[in-house]
């Protein structure tokens, strides 16, 4: 996708920036092409064609730092820029901890960009007429029989795209990542007989188009819709709490940030010191898997251009790995290991593996969480507090719909209470979270 | 529109970014960022086709034209869009006094350097201060089917802080920001004063803070940053585009009592500098004061100009788009409650007896359907027996849009609107501001621990 031209004029401006005196610099040229198509109660709705280059400029000059971008990818303009990129960030201060990462760390085997088979050739042969035949051809039939409820709307979103970016720096790194994308996504909104209305919506993507199973999203996102019809809050308490895989990386993400050097640096942590220490309950294991080939997600270089690799982040509990770049590293006297994680995996606790219906019969009876309504988290103190919707589940069976209530506590003592994980993660997703199980959480409700 | 488009508009934009990022008491990192392109769309009734080009030669915009064309040849025409309201002159709700162009983004390393020792000065369990600096300006060209032309320069300027302190082995973090259309002059000494101050304030009531017992109780919303409720609550509710696919929970409340006689609720692009204020949208529409409410009826929908063409009205010039990559949608601009006549914030305060007093908030959101909306409170206050006593901090809030208005009892007269960075986030980032008068509310979810 990036042409010769373009792979020359990014070359061209790592020259620019030597010439304007640094001693160090990066460029990585991006480009990417969508096309999403929305629907909207089975029409067409929406058409978006979308073309996109960038080009991102770091400078180290004079032990000063600064980055840059641009979308103007004209060989004047870039040498413009790149004269005025010198002028700005001489008039920063020294920092000599900013520093390009040490050239063995470096990726090498990222050379076509297609080496994770990522890439699906068959996204050059769609047309106008293949992808609105894409967008609609799953959509609800809105006129189906419905039962004590109706159907108001269906959205329905067709997507695909190509990325392709290319990483140079002036120690000759060159590292390249290519990927196709397709996606669907469907919201649906329903209407009781009583003239409440519930929404939900379903998804999935995959680098493959023949691997896009689409087909039932829709009904899928009117079954979530319609199960949520009457939902309410109930007594607030103590409640052992389920969440389904489709949202449980939301208790994952802050874990990560408190795990990535720049928070530690600034002691904006609430795992500062935690590396070799238990913290969690032995039963969470926590690893990155960037490497799988064919999987959304994988990459085989971080944003320095640096090698990714398999990593423990957690094992049994005990924080195994710090996410340190170079800059990071050179502060605080950590090992570098890479910018932050690619493709985190969450093994399943029993080994064998069970599925969300299973972890709901052996917990019997709480509440199962399908859905996050806001919220957040302190960092430093990892106290959180999100509003939560889902289900009560009485012997392991699902029962009345639940919404408006808030689940309230502290990061390190819910990961400590981690009862089950499953084995049910959603590959589609960034984050290949399963469902979990967690004891004594705080529910606040009626 | 050969292909049988009913309107285009073209939407062309040159936007500059420049940033200064303090960390560890030193300026070491900053930056400069363009982005230029023209974004085309073509309507066909309600339905959009939308390309955009990152090139303005001839050949490229005929190529994103064409792609926005074809979905002339996809569906059925229907209303389209009229003519915008004229308006005598051209309003300039943002005047640059120093032009942004003629800065030098360095020129403010001294400024962040200077609010670095203030802030460590103020109080000595500061342990890390990270400030971001940041400024931009976009020139906005947009043209029209309808002959229609208008420009407009927006600068938007923004100074943010998030600060670590340490008591013992306690760390906390405080983060604040200020954020308005202006020109340089909007970096002075003032501004350095204000972040301190509010950066610094309350530091003693963040370490004692606690959790409340979480439930349904009283909720006291001080004047200004509150006015997230009001964002979330209801304003996205209001957007006309949810409304118009029956999606929002006040989809048939058009003409009907919301909430009590007396609440006006507004939606102002003409404030002067304030991070929502348009001159025009991104659709060339002036900016306009679009009232929601009055005197608790709901009057009005936040239409773009697909929205305002469905349902037979003019638009009120809601519909905006973060860039040229994006079409525009209706969204927010500056959102607020105009003045009640029930006191102050103590009769407030008083009134509830027993609850809780916020008064700062991160974030929130709100599910268009159900109407339910929750927002973050980072502090406050427990009420008891009418008064302020122990310090709460980071629980989260939920409530029902519809129902948390109609349990609106009492709103006081000291409306304030908060100059606070914020971010509407509904697909695309957009900036926009809020703001209330206090308010007491009843019967709203809040999270806490539980026995």
């Amino acid at each position: 996708m990036i042409s010769k031209q373009e792979l020359e004029l990014a070359r061209k401006t790592l020259d620019f920036a030597k010439a304007e005196g640094a001693q160090a610099c990066r460029v990585v040229l991006n480009k990417s092409e969508s096309n999403i198509l929305d629907s909207l109660c089975g029409e067409l709705d929406k058409i978006s064609h979308c073309l996109d280059r960038s080009l991102s400029l770091s400078l180290f000059i004079d032990g000063k730092y600064a980055s840059f971008s641009t979308n103007r990818l004209e060989e004047k303009e870039l040498a413009d820029f790149t004269k005025s990129c010198a002028a700005i960030t001489r008039m920063l201060e020294q920092d000599p901890c900013r520093k390009l990462p040490e050239r063995e760390r470096c990726c090498e085997e990222a050379q076509s960009g297609l080496e994770l088979e990522l890439y699906d050739p068959e996204y050059e042969t769609l047309d106008e007429q293949k992808r609105k035949s894409l967008a609609l051809q799953y959509c609800l039939d809105m006129k189906q029989r419905t039962e004590g409820y109706r159907i108001i709307s269906e959205e329905g979103e067709y997507c695909d795209s190509e990325f392709d970016s290319i990483s140079l720096d002036s120690q000759g790194l060159f590292c390249r990542h290519r990927e196709t994308s397709f996606e669907y996504a469907s919201e649906v909104t329903v209407e009781g007989e009583d003239g409440t209305k519930s929404s939900s919506y379903w998804w999935t993507s995959s680098s493959r188009l023949k691997e896009l199973a689409y087909k039932e999203i829709g009904q899928i996102a009117l079954r979530r819709a319609v199960s949520s019809l009457g939902a309410g809050s109930i007594k607030g308490g103590k409640y052992r709490m389920v969440v389904d895989s489709n949202v449980a990386s939301k208790l994952l993400t802050p874990l990560l940030n408190a795990l990535n050097g720049f928070s530690l640096q600034q002691n904006n942590s609430f795992l500062m010191d935690s590396l070799g220490q238990k913290v969690f309950s032995e039963k969470m294991n926590l690893v990155d898997r960037p490497h799988i080939k064919g999987e959304s997600g994988s990459r085989l270089f971080d944003s320095e251009g640096v090698r990714t690799k398999d990593m423990d982040i957690i094992r049994n509990g005990i924080v195994n790995t710090y996410f340190i770049n170079t800059y990071i590293a050179e502060k605080t006297g950590f090992e570098p290991t890479v910018e932050d994680s690619t493709r985190v995996q969450l093994l399943p606790y029993p080994e064998q593996g069970l599925s969300l219906e299973e972890i709901l019969q052996r917990c019997g009876e709480g509440i199962l969480v399908s859905g996050f309504n806001g919220g957040n988290s302190n960092s430093a103190t990892g106290d959180f507090s999100y509003g939560v919707e889902g289900f009560e589940f009485k012997d392991g069976k699902i029962g009345k719909p639940v919404s408006g209530m808030l689940i309230t506590g502290n990061f390190i003592d819910l990961w400590k209470h981690l009862l089950y994980a499953g084995a049910d993660y959603r590959p589609c997703m960034s984050k290949l979270i399963p469902s979990l199980a967690f004891e004594d959480v705080s529910f606040s409700g009626e | 529109m050969s292909s049988g488009g009913s309107w285009c508009d073209l939407y062309f934009e040159n936007t500059s970014i420049w940033s200064l990022v303090l960390r560890d008491s030193i300026v070491s990192s900053g930056g400069y960022h363009r982005d230029y392109g023209c974004g085309i769309r073509v309507l066909n009734g309600e339905k959009t086709g939308y390309a955009y080009t990152e090139s303005t030669d001839m050949e490229s915009l005929s190529k994103a034209a064409k792609a926005a064309g074809s979905i002339a040849d996809s569906c059925s025409g229907g209303n389209f869009p009229q003519k915008s309201v004229k308006i005598e002159g051209r309003p300039d709700y943002y005047p640059m006094i120093q032009d942004l162009r003629q800065t030098q983004s360095g020129d403010f390393v001294p400024l962040l350097q200077e609010l670095d020792k203030k802030i460590r000065q103020a109080d000595s369990r500061v342990c890390n201060v990270i400030a971001m600096l940041s400024y931009s300006l976009s020139e906005i060209l947009m043209y029209n089917s309808l002959d229609e032309l208008s420009e407009d320069l927006r600068p938007l300027c923004s100074l943010a802080l998030t600060v670590v302190f340490r008591q013992g082995k306690d760390i906390q973090t405080k983060n604040c920001s200020k954020s308005l259309r202006m020109g340089a002059e909007f970096y002075n000494e003032s501004l350095l004063e204000e972040l301190c101050s509010q950066v610094t304030d309350g530091v003693d009531a963040l370490f004692e803070a606690s959790r409340p017992q979480g439930g349904v109780m009283n909720v006291v919303m001080g004047a200004g940053a509150s006015g997230i409720l009001l964002h979330e609550a209801m304003g996205h509710a209001f957007e006309a585009d949810f409304n118009r696919k029956g999606q929002s929970i006040f989809a048939d409340k058009l003409g009907k009592r919301i909430c009590k006689a007396g609440l006006n609720i507004v939606d102002d692009a003409t404030l002067p500098f304030y991070r929502g204020s348009t001159n025009y949208d991104d659709e060339g529409v002036p900016g306009q004061k679009t009232y929601m409410v009055s005197d608790g009826i709901l009057t009005s929908y936040l239409h773009d100009r697909i929205s305002a063409a469905y349902y037979g009205v003019a638009s009120t010039g809601n519909g905006r788009r973060e860039s040229f990559r994006y079409y525009p949608i209706p969204r927010m601009r500056s959102t607020y409650m105009e003045n009640g006549q029930d006191g102050t914030l103590e009769d407030l305060i008083h009134m509830a007896a027993n609850g809780i007093y916020v008064n700062e908030f991160s974030n929130g959101e709100v599910k268009i359907g159900e109407g339910d909306f929750t927002f973050y409170v980072k502090s406050g206050y427990m009420i008891e027996n009418g008064r302020l006593t122990r310090p709460i901090k980071d629980v989260n809030i939920i409530g029902n849009g519809p129902q948390a208005l109609a349990d609106i009892e009492a709103v006081a007269s000291d409306l304030k609107i908060d100059e606070g960075k914020w971010t509407c986030g509904k697909g695309q980032n957009m900036p926009v501001s809020c703001g209330i008068p206090s308010v007491l509310i009843k019967n709203l979810t809040v999270g806490g621990g539980s026995l």
